[in-house]
């Protein structure tokens, strides 16, 4: 029973591409909408896999004999858990909708055909990369994958898109490389590519590599490292992340998958191969530093963009950074939930900005920026809301976390340090909100409490049952926290900036809604007019890229010339 | 006594389509009949006996790809009389390769010498002012034949090296390679897509004879040379806007990677056939697309010239796509399988070595996607006629496909009776990873 529902999904979603692919063209609306039918069956199949898998356990489905993987170059094989269960029903949830939402937003294009076929076949690379049972085929699905992104671009007629479709693939294609090198040495080292092997193997032969001389590496760091370089790719990452903005000419609902589909396989590897990252805390630490690296200058980019599409683009790049600064702390069911949780407002976000942008087209003054008719003044009823809310309740949630939930704070690192996060970014939000003027009623402050207090302790709940459900074993997510602790000097002093970071940041603001002068030193206001230029050219990322490209180019064809003489 | 006699089937009928060629010159869409039939009884032949044969070091596959090689080609040449000499002449390499493959100490050497001398004679006879004689293309060849008659009148190791320098005219490597990529842009007609499986499956061949004997310092040497010849090849297909020269430097690097696996692990395996087969193939398959554009556009034509035929031509569109996937290695086609098999069974000799392998690799995706992406997507030009491809054309890029595609799913065992060593071992200690 079990094992036909899992392949059936995956089969469901051939079946719905057949459907729209197949036939003459002029009942092609009809066979789209036939087309959702599969797709939602498939979804269906998959809670079933869920609620089957959760009873009975994990099941493996192979069709190679294990023994001779490299003879049998594609092992073809299904390995579906918990994780993997929670991740077909995600993306068959957002695929039906997509799907659907896309049948009609396409209905006038010429190419619309082929675009829900493009739609149909990356749903089945994504169900079969999430499922696969070995790293083998988790590979050859990344690679597919790469290349449907290309796809999706859709209109290759216009040079923007084609130029973005281009440079997704390029850079998709860097990190695919670093993939396929930890495969090769993972092989190499250990003789498999299916997952509870390879866990196994390695965590009982721990070996050092001599990569270069005098240079010896732990064997789990050059697999995990090169592994993470792939999973940096598909979840842009810093510097890896250029490719989405530049994917932002694709259709919405191109989008909505996008963000709530592929972008989480980064996080799903990372997952997935948790008891090899689990044996390397460089690796883990690496992956904190980048994802730290990618929410921050993510996040600040968001702020400063103009448009709709790159603003959302640069919230995704700011959660994935999140979301790998979770892994790099150990926090792995964390992750997975914050990517469901993102998975799911993000797509929804992206089908509505196609409206937004049509009515704003339409309309002139839509959206509404002109705040000028709003009275100034200090209303203390939102600023006593922004003083619960940054400074009282990060105290209850210690609070709670540490006496009701009983989780070891002083133990875990990683979990204060994203607690800490948590505060200074849920701060940041508050503190906006002390910029509303007439709508600081106590209404809208007590909602805003209540609703902040409701997800607050919601989430940490929540994330701590889906912690148990993913990771039913407790010291194995204890030991991933302990592969992930950072030196006491370091953790010290995130804590520490975290904290007067948010202090800081509520003084100030308090000090300017009250009408007092603070008192700056003007290199560092010019410092901070040129750094939001930076940030609003998005660091300057493209041109760059754009730089190296010429110089590379350049390079090539001074060696050519050089060859011409005797060269054929 | 049975051998013999398959052996001279394999051999004899190429040949007899070639006289059959000859004897009904005057007809040329009988003469195109001939070359397309002819491979297809090889084929079949081959299916029905090769396993009475004895079994290659580098497996039965070469013995499979000839006929298809020929096959394709000669479908993808619209039917003209300037065609029939390239047509006649791939049913003649097709007999000297199968006797080359299949011929014992002295007729293989024998059929090897013959195809490289008509070779060279047909570069001499066919140059135009956009591919003008390359001297240096001629010369290589030469060496590539001295190298065969050096091997078979000295011993070990002198007749090693002097096989290894054949094999490295036939199977590309930096600074050998002129012959091949003359080979490729100058001869006429549908031989170059031929050429580039032949030559290189011709290499490997000789190569898995002469690698297990060669000095391990030499040895050395042609992994070095192999590491610099792949990113050679890459940089200058990058550096390339004729596509006969991309594809033609993008399959050196191909190949040299090939070679540097082969120089780590001394022995040429049925692996080592699959990614020279499929790279040989998928350059063919190319160069049958390129064809395409130039029976339609001119012989000139810039591909700068040419754009948005996704379109417009959704077949040729659907099957350049695939093909350019294959080249660049992307799975589930017989290049991404070749190299991945070889990959993970012979143990990379240096990390240097391991990350210039995947560089050259990965610049694939660069020079590949960029040519594709050119002819197929862009803007829609009304001024130049649109015609999507022709029964013939289209069978002949679905079966490159098709056969790339069974390259990459079938196991290894499927064209190598014997058993494939597995030579990855799970290391039990730490491993020293640079030399």
């Amino acid at each position: 029973m079990l094992v036909s529902l899992v392949l059936s999904i995956p089969v469901l979603l051939l079946i719905a591409a057949g459907i729209v692919m197949t036939g003459g063209k002029s009942p092609h609306v009809t066979r789209a909408k036939v087309g959702a039918v599969p797709i939602g069956l498939a979804f269906l199949g998959a809670i079933g896999v869920l609620v089957l898998v959760s009873s009975e356990g994990p099941v493996t489905i192979r069709f190679y004999d294990p023994a001779s993987v490299a003879s049998f170059i594609i092992p073809i094989g299904f390995y579906v858990d918990r994780l993997s269960a929670v991740m077909l029903t995600l993306i068959t949830g957002v695929s039906t909708v997509i799907y659907y939402y896309s049948t009609s937003y396409m209905f006038q294009d010429r190419h619309a055909r082929r675009y829900l076929v493009l739609i149909c076949l990356t749903d089945f690379v994504l169900i079969c990369m999430v499922s696969s049972g070995n790293l083998m085929m988790l590979f050859l699905f990344w690679q597919i994958l790469s290349y449907l992104l290309y796809l999706l671009a859709h209109n290759h007629v216009h040079p923007g898109t084609l130029a973005g479709a281009f440079k997704t693939f390029t850079l998709l294609r860097v990190a695919d490389t670093a993939f396929l090198g930890g495969i090769a040495v993972s092989y190499q080292l250990y003789g498999t590519l299916e997952f509870q092997e390879l866990f196994a193997r390695a965590a009982a032969r721990p070996m050092t590599l001599s990569i270069l001389p005098g240079l010896e590496v732990s064997a789990a760091t050059t697999v995990t490292f090169l592994l993470f370089i792939g999973a940096m790719g598909k979840s842009a990452q810093f510097p890896l992340h250029l490719w989405l903005p530049g994917s932002l000419f694709a259709p919405t609902p191109v989008h909505a998958l996008l963000h709530a589909g592929i972008i989480n396989a980064g996080g799903f590897l990372i997952n997935r191969l948790a008891p090899l990252f689990g044996l390397s805390s460089t690796t883990l630490h690496i992956a904190f530093v980048i994802g730290t690296l990618t929410a921050v200058l993510g996040a600040t980019m968001m702020l400063t963009q103009n448009d709709i599409k790159k603003t959302l683009g640069f919230s995704t790049i700011g959660q994935m950074g999140y979301m790998i600064m979770e892994c790099g702390l150990g926090a792995f069911s964390l992750a997975v939930f914050h990517l469901i949780a993102h998975g799911l407002f993000k797509g929804t976000v992206f089908l509505n900005c196609g409206n937004v942008i049509h009515k704003a087209r339409q309309e002139p003054h839509f959206p509404h920026t002109d705040h000028g008719d709003e009275k100034a003044g200090f209303s203390r009823l939102t600023w006593s809301t922004g003083f619960v809310t940054t400074l009282v309740i990060p105290l209850l949630i210690l609070l709670v976390t540490h006496g009701v939930l009983r989780i070891p704070l002083l133990e875990s690192h990683g979990t204060v340090i994203i607690l800490f996060f948590i505060w200074i970014t849920s701060s940041q939000a508050i503190l906006t909100l002390t910029r509303l003027r007439t709508v600081a009623s106590w209404k809208v402050s007590a909602s805003m409490l209540l609703t902040l207090l409701f997800i607050v302790f919601v989430y940490l709940f929540a994330v701590e049952s889906f912690t148990a459900f993913l990771y039913p074993n407790s010291e194995e997510v204890a030991s991933y926290f302990k592969a992930a602790d950072l030196a006491d000097w370091l953790f010290d002093l995130i804590v520490v900036t975290a904290a007067l970071m948010t202090i800081f940041g509520w003084t100030y603001l308090y000090m300017r809604a009250h009408g007092r002068t603070v008192r700056i030193p003007i290199w560092i206001e010019s410092f901070r007019i040129r750094l939001y230029t930076v940030f609003l050219n998005r660091i300057y990322a493209d041109e760059l890229y754009k730089l190296i490209g010429s110089m590379t180019t350049q390079l090539i064809h001074r060696i050519d010339k050089l060859d011409r003489g005797w060269s054929r | 006594m049975t051998e013999l006699l398959i052996s001279g089937l394999f051999v004899g009928i190429p040949f007899l389509g070639a006289l059959v060629c000859l004897a009904s010159w005057s007809d040329t869409y009988r003469v195109r009949m001939s070359a397309i039939s002819c491979p297809v009884i090889s084929l079949a032949l081959i299916v029905g006996f090769a396993n009475r044969l004895p079994d290659a070091i580098d497996g039965l596959l070469p013995l499979y790809l000839l006929p298809i090689g020929a096959v394709v080609s000669a479908l993808g040449q619209p039917v003209h009389q300037h065609h029939r000499l390239a047509w006649t002449m791939s049913l003649v390499f097709l007999g000297l390769g199968m006797g080359t493959l299949i011929g014992g100490h002295w007729f293989g050497p024998l059929c090897l010498i013959t195809l490289i001398l008509i070779v060279m004679v047909l570069l001499y006879r066919h140059h135009t002012t956009l591919w003008p004689i390359s001297w240096w293309g001629i010369g290589s060849f030469g060496v590539g034949v001295a190298g065969v008659i050096l091997s078979l009148v000295t011993e070990p190791p002198i007749s090693s090296v002097t096989s290894l320098a054949t094999c490295a005219v036939l199977l590309p490597l930096m600074p050998f390679h002129d012959g091949y990529l003359t080979a490729l842009t100058r001869l006429p007609g549908s031989l170059p897509p031929f050429i580039v499986l032949l030559l290189p499956v011709l290499g490997l061949h000789r190569m898995a004879t002469a690698m297990p004997t060669m000095p391990n310092e030499f040895v050395a040497i042609v992994s070095l040379l192999a590491l610099g010849s792949s990113l050679y090849g890459a940089i200058k297909a990058l550096a390339q806007s004729r596509v006969r020269l991309l594809l033609g430097y993008g399959s050196v690097s191909f190949f040299s990677i090939l070679w540097w696996f082969v120089a780590g692990t001394h022995t040429a395996t049925p692996r080592a056939a699959v990614l020279a087969g499929a790279v040989g193939l998928a350059t063919g398959g190319l160069l049958i697309a390129w064809q395409v554009i130039r029976t339609r556009y001119g012989d000139d034509i810039d591909p700068q010239a040419i754009s948005g035929l996704a379109s417009a031509m959704p077949k040729y569109a659907v099957l350049l796509s695939l093909l350019g996937l294959a080249a660049m290695g992307i799975p589930p086609f017989g290049v991404f399988a070749g190299f991945m098999g070889l990959l993970l069974t012979a143990p990379p000799s240096s990390t240097i070595g391991l990350f210039i392998a995947l560089a050259a690799w990965l610049a694939a995706s660069w020079y590949i996607m960029q040519m594709v992406q050119q002819l197929l997507f862009g803007a829609y030009r009304a001024d130049l006629r649109y015609a999507d491809l022709r029964h013939p054309e289209f069978t002949s890029l679905l079966i490159v496909v098709l056969a790339l595609l069974a390259l990459g799913l079938a196991p290894t065992s499927l064209y190598s009776s014997k058993e494939i060593p597995d030579r990855t071992v799970a290391m039990e200690r730490p491993v020293e990873w640079t030399r």
